[in-house]
């Protein structure tokens, strides 16, 4: 079971120079694109073509990082990892958990 | 005001370098989230610093670089390159393949902020560098046209100062130097070569300066020792222009040398036959004795101009290189032109 999302917001800004502006700016971005990122996911691993899913979950790996949130970055470079050596076939459940990562901090960050 | 050229195929990324490099101060950022259009901007465009991210669709960030630094002179241009923590390979290969330096995601302002600077610090550098080498290379071409308009003037100054001990004038050197150049346009020389031609043909006759004055001005016809002597113009004036850095000095002592041989090996001071005469001194032989012939003097008067044209074509393979003749004749309303210009009571500078 991962770690639950906790919102640091103190290491996000310090990260961005202290500019409340930045961060507010990236928080609303992030909760346009959310619902975008994860059907791309999803349409990644459905399409079987392992480059594309390397990629996605490349972009997801670096958005989650940008929130200071380790461990979903962790999971999104593991399905990268996978995807550019070819194995995609046992991705499902992990692709749906990064899905529900995404949806989670998305929630926390809608929040805070 | 730098330009900022940003490449990330993320919307947020982009927007958040965007915001960092506003931030900088100075900055124009331009983005591009396709790399191919970024690529075709900076075809017409010229940014002061890349930010590129590693990957994209269509083109990732190794093969921009590789395609943009392959632009013409974007090879100096700072690249940074955005890259995560777990792609140190990809990092070497960008470090080859042209980029300066890196950002690790997720961005840090401070970091990036220092990174960015110092690219752009580099790059006012190499604008600075530029600049300064444009700047000298236009002053040397400055200095150096001063350098040859002054070389110009104080060899038909030379010129001139032999011409002064002898009946001949000062729009007599203007005459026969622009023959000379109608001449080499005629027989198909660069333009480099008519130029030299024409500055060149002046110092014909410089060595009547080692001409003792008795012989040089003397009203009757020249004894055969007397004549002997005034030979000797031709070897004086080589002596004196010779081995020249200066190329037209060097072109004006093989004219001096060489414009009073003969095409049928009569003429001196070598009796050289046809091709053995350098060609500057075949053609300037046809201008000097033309104009010599249609110029009043004292002790004479201007022959006119058919009976001239019909000493040279006379003379044709004897005294003159036949294609010189030719040449000469096919540029008349030149000739007429330059007669008009350079009349013997005006003697204006070249």
């Amino acid at each position: 079971m991962a770690e639950a999302f906790v919102l640091d917001r103190a290491s996000i800004l310090e990260r961005l120079g202290g500019d409340e502006d930045i961060y507010a700016m990236m928080v609303e971005m992030y909760l346009d694109d959310v619902d975008n990122n994860c059907v791309a996911l999803g349409a990644a691993f459905d399409s079987g073509n392992a480059s594309t899913l390397q990629r996605e979950a490349h972009t997801i790996k670096g958005l989650l990082a940008t929130f200071s949130d380790s461990e979903g970055a962790k999971n999104a470079m593991q399905i990268e990892h996978m995807a550019r050596d070819g194995k995609i076939a046992d991705l499902g459940d992990a692709v749906a958990d990064l899905q529900h990562r995404l949806r989670e901090v998305a929630a926390v960050l809608g929040g805070g | 005001m730098h330009n900022v050229l940003i490449i990330d195929d993320s919307d947020i990324n982009l927007t958040l370098i965007k915001a960092l490099v506003l931030k900088l101060g100075d900055c124009n950022p331009v983005l591009f989230a396709n790399p191919l259009a970024g690529l075709e901007w900076c075809r017409e465009n010229e940014p002061d610093l890349v930010i590129v991210d590693y990957m994209m669709p269509d083109m990732d960030g190794l093969k921009f670089i590789g395609a943009f630094r392959a632009l013409h002179g974007r090879n100096e241009i700072p690249i940074l390159m955005i890259t995560a923590n777990d792609q140190k390979d990809i990092r070497y290969d960008a470090l080859l393949g042209g980029a300066n330096d890196f950002l690790t995601k997720p961005i840090d302002r401070i970091e990036f902020s220092a990174r960015a600077r110092n690219m752009l610090s580099l790059r006012t550098g190499q604008k600075f560098l530029a600049d300064r080498a444009e700047h000298l290379a236009a002053l040397v071409d400055e200095r150096t046209a001063e350098i040859r308009e002054r070389e110009k003037e104080l060899i038909f100054r030379i010129s001139r100062a032999a011409e002064f001990r002898d009946p001949e004038t000062g729009a007599h050197i203007q005459r026969m130097a622009h023959y000379s150049q109608v001449i080499a346009l005629g027989l198909d020389l660069s333009p480099q070569q008519q130029k030299l031609i024409l500055e060149a043909a002046p110092m014909h006759d410089v060595g009547k300066i080692g001409i003792p004055d008795y012989i040089l001005l003397k009203p009757g016809k020249l004894t055969p020792e007397e004549f002997e002597v005034m030979k000797g113009h031709s070897k004086i004036g080589y002596e004196l222009l010779k081995n020249s850095h200066s190329e037209v000095i060097r072109a004006g002592a093989e004219v001096a040398i060489s414009h009073h041989e003969k095409f049928d090996g009569t003429g001196y001071p070598y009796g050289l036959k046809g091709q053995q005469i350098p060609l500057f001194g075949r053609i300037v032989a046809v201008a000097d004795v033309f104009d010599a012939l249609t110029s009043e003097r004292p002790y004479k008067r201007a022959w006119p101009l058919e009976d001239a044209c019909r000493f040279l074509e006379d003379g044709r393979g004897k005294h003159f290189d036949s294609l010189c003749v030719e040449a000469f004749l096919a540029g008349w309303e030149h000739v007429l032109g330059i007669r008009q210009r350079f009349r013997d009571e005006e003697v204006p500078l070249i």
